[in-house]
C-alpha cells in the first residue's frame, strides 16, 4: 500500500469500517510510515474535535414533544377503539368477562354501538333459554318460590338487546346516549356517544354531560373526548370553572395538557388564581411552562414557588 | 480504542432491555411497552432532527409525524429488518421531506439558515447546560456553530450519513439499510462528508 491510499482509508479505519485484512494492511504501513503516522494524529484531533460538539437537547423541548405525542396518541385511540390499544383501559376484554350493564332506570333499550359484538349468556341460564327466553344478556333471580305441587316460581329479570337507531333530534336517541355516557361500564362506549354528543353541546344538558364526564369519569380517553367536545366553550363560566378543576386535580398529564390548552384559548384574569397554583403543584414541565407563559403575558406574578 | 466515543453511543443505543419483548407488547396494544420503545429511541431522534434541520419547530414536527407513523404502522412490521433501522428509515424520510419542503418554500430557509439564526439557537441550549468556565464556553459555541455551519454545507443525505454514523454511532451498513442503498454507497457518502467537514474546520483544529 501507497501513502496515498493509506491516507485515502484513514477515516473508515478510525470509524473501524473497513475489512481485517485491510486494517492490517494499513497498521503495517503506519510502523513503517513517520508521515502517515501524523496524518493519523491529525484526523484524531480532527474526531476529537467533533466530539466536543455541545449541543445538549433542551429538556423542555424534549417534554413538550412527549407531551405532544402522549396527546395525539391518546385522542388517536379514542376516536378508534377497535385498535385494541389499551390506552383506554382494557376495553376490549371487557365485554367477554364483565357484568356488561347497567340500566338506567326508565330507559327502553340499550343502544348497541357497532362493535359491541360479544354477548353475554353463561352456561348457567342454559336453562332460562330452553323455557323460551331468548338470550338474555343479563340475567338476575329475583326470588324462588316452590310450591307444595314440586313446582317453583322464580323470579327473573332479565335484559335484551335491541338496536335501536335514529338522528340525534329524536329525543329517545339523545337520552340514551346521555345515559351511555352517564351509565354504561364500558369507555369504548363512553366514548363513542361523546364522539356523537359533542356537536351538540350547545345544549345545556349535553354540555352538562360532559362536563361531568371530564370531571369524573375515570377513564383518560374518556376524559379527553369530552374536553375535546368544551373546545368551543371555553367562555363558559362552568366549563371553565369544570376545566380548572381537572388542571389542579387530574392525575392524567395528557388530560391536563388538553385542559390547560382550552382554558387558554379565552383568556381572562379569572384563571389567574388557577396558573399560578399551576406552578406550584404542577410536575409536568410542559403545563408548567406554559402556565409561566401566560402568567407572563397576563403580567401576573408567578406566584411562590 | 480509537472509536470508544461512538462506540459508548452504540452501547447505549442497544441497551433497552428486550427489545422484541417490547416491540411484541406494543403490538398487542400495550401502552406502557410503546411509550418505552419511544423513550429508548426519542432523545436520539430528535437530535438527528435538530441537527439536520436546525429549527426546535420542525425537530418537534419531525418527532411527532415519525412516532406517529410508527404508532400506526407497528402491527404491520414483521421483524423482518431491525427495529431502529425501520425507525431511523422512517424519521430519515419525515427529515428530508421537511428539508423538500422547505425548498418549496425558499422563504423559510433564509430565515432558518442564516448564521445569525444558528448563534442564537446554540446561545439558548447554552443557558441550560450546567455553568462551567467562560472562556471554555465561549470555544465551545464557536466550535459547535462551527460543526454546525460545516454540516450544513453537505447534501442532505451525507449530512444524514455523517450523523448517523459519527453521532449517534450506526453502523455503515445499518445506515445503507435506512437510506435504501447499499453499504458501499453509504461508505462513499461518509467519506466525502468526512473530507469536507475537516476541510471546513480545518481553522479550529
Ligand atoms: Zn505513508
Amino acid at each position: 500500500m501507497n501513502c496515498a491510499e493509506v491516507v485515502k482509508q484513514i477515516p473508515m479505519y478510525g470509524y473501524g469500517e473497513i475489512s481485517a485484512e485491510m486494517e492490517e494492511r494499513i497498521e503495517s504501513h503506519l510502523t513503517e510510515c513517520e508521515a502517515c503516522r501524523e496524518e493519523l494524529a491529525r484526523h484524531r484531533a480532527f474526531v476529537d474535535l467533533l466530539d466536543e460538539r455541545d449541543e445538549p437537547i433542551d429538556p423542555t423541548l424534549l417534554t413538550t414533544c412527549r407531551a405532544d405525542l402522549r396527546r395525539q396518541i391518546v385522542a388517536e385511540t379514542a376516536s378508534r377503539p377497535h385498535t385494541g390499544w389499551n390506552w383506554l383501559g382494557s376495553v376490549r376484554g371487557f365485554t367477554a368477562f364483565h357484568i356488561p350493564f347497567r340500566v338506567p332506570v326508565g330507559a327502553i333499550a340499550l343502544v348497541a354501538i357497532g362493535w359491541i359484538g360479544a354477548h353475554y349468556a353463561p352456561a348457567r341460564f342454559g336453562g332460562v333459554e330452553t323455557a323460551g327466553l331468548v338470550q338474555p344478556m343479563f340475567s338476575n333471580v329475583q326470588s324462588v318460590q316452590p310450591d307444595s305441587s314440586g313446582n317453583v316460581s322464580i323470579a327473573v329479570d332479565e335484559v335484551h338487546r335491541r338496536v335501536v337507531s335514529g338522528t340525534f333530534d329524536d329525543p329517545r336517541i339523545r337520552e340514551l346516549l346521555l345515559s351511555a355516557v352517564r351509565e354504561e361500564s364500558n369507555p369504548g362506549v363512553r366514548v363513542e356517544s361523546i364522539a356523537v354528543l359533542k356537536d351538540s353541546a350547545d345544549l345545556q344538558v349535553v354540555r352538562q354531560a360532559l362536563i361531568d364526564a371530564v370531571s369524573h369519569d375515570p377513564n383518560p380517553g374518556v376524559r379527553l373526548k369530552a374536553l375535546e367536545g368544551l373546545k368551543q366553550y371555553a367562555s363558559d363560566a362552568a366549563v371553565r370553572k369544570a376545566l380548572a378543576n381537572v388542571l389542579l386535580k387530574d392525575d392524567n398529564a395528557g388530560v391536563r395538557v388538553q385542559a390547560i390548552d382550552v382554558l387558554t384559548a379565552h383568556s381572562d384574569d379569572s384563571i389567574v388564581g388557577v396558573l399560578q397554583d399551576v406552578m406550584q403543584k404542577e410536575d409536568d414541565s410542559y403545563i408548567r411552562a406554559r402556565a409561566r407563559n401566560l402568567l407572563e403575558a397576563m403580567r401576573a406574578s408567578i406566584g411562590t414557588y | 480504542m480509537y472509536d470508544a466515543a461512538t462506540e459508548t453511543v452504540n452501547a447505549t443505543l442497544a441497551a433497552p432491555l428486550d427489545e422484541t419483548g417490547l416491540i411484541r407488547a406494543a403490538q398487542s396494544g400495550d401502552a406502557d411497552a410503546f411509550e418505552r420503545l419511544v423513550r429508548a429511541y426519542d432523545q436520539s431522534v430528535l437530535r438527528i432532527a435538530m441537527n439536520l434541520l436546525r429549527s426546535p419547530d420542525e425537530a418537534r414536527d419531525v418527532y411527532q409525524e415519525a412516532f406517529l407513523k410508527i404508532f400506526r404502522n407497528l402491527r404491520q412490521f414483521r421483524f423482518d429488518c431491525s427495529f431502529h433501522t425501520w425507525l431511523y428509515r422512517v424519521v430519515t424520510n419525515v427529515c428530508f421531506d421537511h428539508l423538500r419542503r422547505r425548498k418549496v418554500r425558499k422563504e423559510d430557509s433564509t430565515v432558518v439558515e442564516t448564521q445569525d439564526g444558528l448563534v442564537d439557537q446554540v446561545t439558548q441550549i447554552e443557558e441550560v447546560g450546567p455553568a462551567a468556565n467562560p472562556e471554555r464556553q465561549t470555544w465551545n459555541r464557536e466550535l459547535s456553530a462551527g460543526i454546525a455551519a460545516a454540516l450544513q454545507e453537505l447534501t442532505p443525505r451525507e449530512r444524514m450519513v455523517f450523523e448517523l454514523r459519527h453521532y449517534e454511532g450506526l453502523r455503515l451498513r445499518a445506515i445503507g439499510e435506512i437510506l435504501g442503498t447499499s453499504e458501499e454507497a453509504a461508505k462513499n457518502c461518509l467519506f466525502r462528508a468526512t473530507q469536507k467537514m475537516r476541510t471546513r474546520l480545518e481553522a479550529f483544529v
